[in-house]
């Protein structure tokens, strides 16, 4: 007798949790092994929740050193690694390698993205980078978990908490990646994944005045209306092509703040005292 | 230290130092009429367009200007397009280096010539236009020559590009500093670009293209058109410019933010803010005045990061005031051609009015106002003394908008924690300053603090090695040190 498979329910991940769309909404998609799954359809109100909490765990991500950040990146690859994910090989190989290349920008990027900056006067002048905040990200879907992989690691690498929005026809794949985020040892709202249609969540996004940055991955046909409403509060966007190749640093810097700290001294910086 | 201030002499500084007339009062060369600088050569402009740039201390004309039209933007833009494709961009960096060798030097020459011409223009004191506009425009220019030829080390391992075609649009506060941090960066990046002066202050910038003759610069690499909002809005809004870096108010940022959404456009933004000046009851009180006073009386408080709202652990508030107060009391406001003048004209009538506004919603609200100086305020022009707004409350008008004039807002706080979250409190992130002799505490509130800059034991210091620029509302991308490079590049 053939045993009756278990049929996954397939939910959004914020602040730690796995939850429905608080609208009871679902779309229904094709899942890999051929039947329907119903991904929910996140909502305007799930993603302010899902800002909510990524406020309250960003500055404690912030806060922890970058040793232990990169180890939990690292934990990442390997919870990836270690799971059936409903993707092509190619896909989960290059997914897995991508979140351990950037495991190891942790504790490095500040060193080639900082300066100590030789002013005239009695100050050590430095410049150090500290992150945006809270972003959203938007993957395309053509980049599959590669995409997802690459959204949420440069941005939890440079110190921020991220919501990805992952395009429905992707629902089940999303949730098989949070749940490796779930088992990865990062702090519950430091990435947050919601589902649904990524226009509309956007939109909403782009209207919340506590969204600090997007990034956008792809063509995205709206980026004029995202763009006009990020001026009300100078909303940082970066945008990449795609994810096939790795942020290089300069593009990690933009999810990154260039801080100048000008710290009293009694000696010129750039030596010792003229006189 | 208890001694009310009523004990202590007061300083009566009125006729007390004579007029010192500084070698810039010898009279300059002004036109009566400037136009544009496009490709190479200067053009009168059109004669219906012309406007009136004053000398706000005395409101007498300086000259005439005109105002670009968009056939004008349209030429000078065409200008730097050709200029970028064959000559600016192809050209070596170490011989673009030497171009921008040359015009710091130059400045430095004039630099008599050009503190004079701004003092008159903008109002602000000789002391200020001669030691540290001036000086820190050439220092700009020497700073990225240097870095023409090395761009290949600006992004980690990425070659570099340039974008293109700036459009730059600079404020009136610090005319040909301005001018120095929006053109200096650009130009070593091998872009080129279109200047739009302020309208109120545009004189700096003609004698900045006649440097620009001088040294023999490629024609159309620096293009310079005059004009207020609509020629501004005119160039931004071009469809051949690739960038657009602009120095001004968040408001006009919005703005220019949604004109050019949904184009390639790059931006660049240093934009408004509402700098919080914390004073710790461990810092050197006395330095921490004078940081105070430099914070916002430097340039009648005409600087987007103004240390505007002072933070006083509450057991030295009052005797903070005290000594703020006495201080202040000492500052000359006046002939800003005297050079022992500390405190000058506003720059203009709208902004003479924008800040009286401002005390006067103050005063509404509740608050106790305080003025102090030297000196008998001039009538004759737009002055407006050190003002001191005391018994504020956070949610208070003049403690939340910027006002860009010499007015101070003081509140208190009780622990570093508060103090930084009152700092923080803010649509705004530009700048911040923290006092304290303790360096363990500086450190810790000096990266908490949201803020782009962040003086600790200083305020208002500027360097072209530097990075400069605001975080939230105060906008984005950096200008001097290396960061100010990158927003002039793209990856190759």
């Amino acid at each position: 007798m053939s045993r009756l498979s278990i049929e996954k329910t397939v939910k959004q991940y914020v602040g730690g949790k796995f939850i429905r769309s608080e609208s009871g909404r679902v779309m229904a998609q094709k899942g890999s092994d051929g039947r329907t799954v119903f991904v929910p359809h996140g909502s305007r109100k799930d993603l302010r929740d899902a800002v909510r909490v990524a406020r309250k765990a960003q500055g404690a991500w912030a806060a922890r050193t970058s040793y232990n950040r990169g180890q939990i990146l690292y934990r990442l690859a390997e919870m990836l690694d270690s799971r059936p994910l409903p993707t092509s090989e190619a896909d989960a190989i290059a997914a897995v390698d991508r979140a351990v290349h950037h495991a190891g920008w942790s504790d490095k990027i500040t060193a080639l993205l900082s300066t100590v900056n030789p002013v005239s006067g009695t100050y050590v002048n430095y410049s150090r980078i500290r992150p945006l905040g809270v972003l959203v990200a938007a993957p395309a879907p053509a980049d599959a978990l590669l995409g997802m992989v690459e959204a949420a690691c440069t941005s939890a690498v440079m110190g921020n908490a991220a919501i990805l929005i992952v395009d429905a026809s992707l629902g089940e794949l999303a949730a098989a990646f949070a749940e490796a985020l779930h088992t990865s040892d990062m702090p519950g709202g430091v990435i947050n994944v919601l589902t649904g249609d990524a226009k509309e969540l956007l939109a909403v996004a782009s209207i919340h005045d506590d969204v600090d940055g997007l990034l956008l991955y792809g063509e995205r046909p709206e980026l004029p209306e995202l763009q006009t409403e990020a001026a009300q509060v100078m909303r940082r966007i970066a945008l990449r092509t795609s994810a096939a190749i790795p942020a290089c640093p300069i593009e990690l810097q933009q999810l990154a703040e260039v801080q100048t700290v000008w710290m009293s001294a009694y000696e010129p910086q750039g030596g010792a005292a003229a006189y | 230290m208890n001694k009310k201030s009523e004990s202590k002499p007061t300083l009566d500084l009125e006729g007390a130092l004579e007029l010192s007339p500084s070698p810039e009062r010898i009279p300059v060369t002004i036109k009566e009429r400037y136009g544009h600088f496009i490709g190479g050569k200067f053009h009168d402009g059109a004669d219906e367009s012309l406007f009136e740039t004053i000398n706000p201390a005395t409101k007498e004309t300086l000259a005439h200007v005109a105002a670009a039209t968009e056939a004008e933007v349209n030429q000078a833009v065409k200008s730097a397009r050709a200029a970028h494709s064959k000559v600016w961009s192809k050209m070596g960096g170490a011989e673009r280096g030497k171009y921008l060798y040359r015009i710091a030097r130059r400045l430095q020459e004039k630099s008599r010539e050009l503190a004079a011409i701004e003092t008159r223009d903008n109002g602000k004191p000789i002391r200020e236009t001669r030691d540290v506009d001036i000086p820190l425009a050439c220092a700009h220019f020497f700073y990225y020559a240097g870095w023409a030829d090395k761009l290949e080390y600006a992004l980690p391992g990425r070659q570099a590009k340039s974008l293109g075609v700036a459009a730059q649009v600079i404020p009136w506060n610090f005319p040909l500093l301005m001018a120095a941090w929006k053109l200096a960066p650009a130009l070593a990046t091998g872009n080129t670009v279109v200047l739009k002066p302020a309208e109120t202050t545009p004189l700096t910038a003609m004698a900045l293209a006649e440097i620009m003759q001088e040294v023999d610069l490629p024609p159309g690499v620096v293009n310079i058109v005059n004009g207020a909002g609509a020629t501004g809005a005119a160039l931004v809004g071009h469809g051949d410019v690739d960038k657009v870096a602009f120095t001004g108010s968040t408001g006009v940022g919005r703005i220019i933010m949604r004109q050019i959404a949904g184009t390639k456009k790059r931006a660049t933004m240093e934009l408004g803010g509402k700098g919080a000046q914390i004073v710790f009851a461990d810092a050197a009180l006395d330095q921490a005045v004078e940081g105070t006073i430099n914070g916002i009386f430097f340039n009648q408080g005409h600087v987007c990061c103004a240390g505007s709202r002072l933070l006083l652990e509450e057991s030295i508030a009052e005797d903070f005031l005290e000594r703020l107060q006495r201080r202040v009391r000492t500052l000359r406001i006046g002939d800003p051609l005297d050079k022992n003048t500390d405190v000058g004209a506003i720059n203009s009538p709208e902004q003479y009015a924008t800040i009286q506004r401002y005390i006067e919603v103050g005063r509404k609200e509740g608050a106790n106002v305080w003025q102090g100086s030297a000196t008998a305020v001039p009538d004759t022009g737009y002055f407006v003394p050190p003002t001191i707004l005391m018994g504020l409350q956070q949610s208070d008008t003049c403690a939340r908008e910027e006002i860009f004039g010499p007015v101070l807002s003081v509140l208190t706080f009780r622990t570093p924690d508060e103090a930084v979250k009152k700092a923080n409190d803010s649509e705004y992130g530009l700048a911040a300053g923290v006092w304290s002799e303790k360096t363990s505490k500086l450190f810790e509130v000096a990266h908490r603090l949201n803020a782009g800059i962040v003086w600790a034991n200083g305020y208002n210091l500027f360097d072209p090695a530097s990075p400069f620029g605001g975080v939230r509302h105060s906008g984005f991308g950096r200008e001097g040190g290396i960061a100010g490079l990158w927003p002039y590049l793209e990856v190759a």
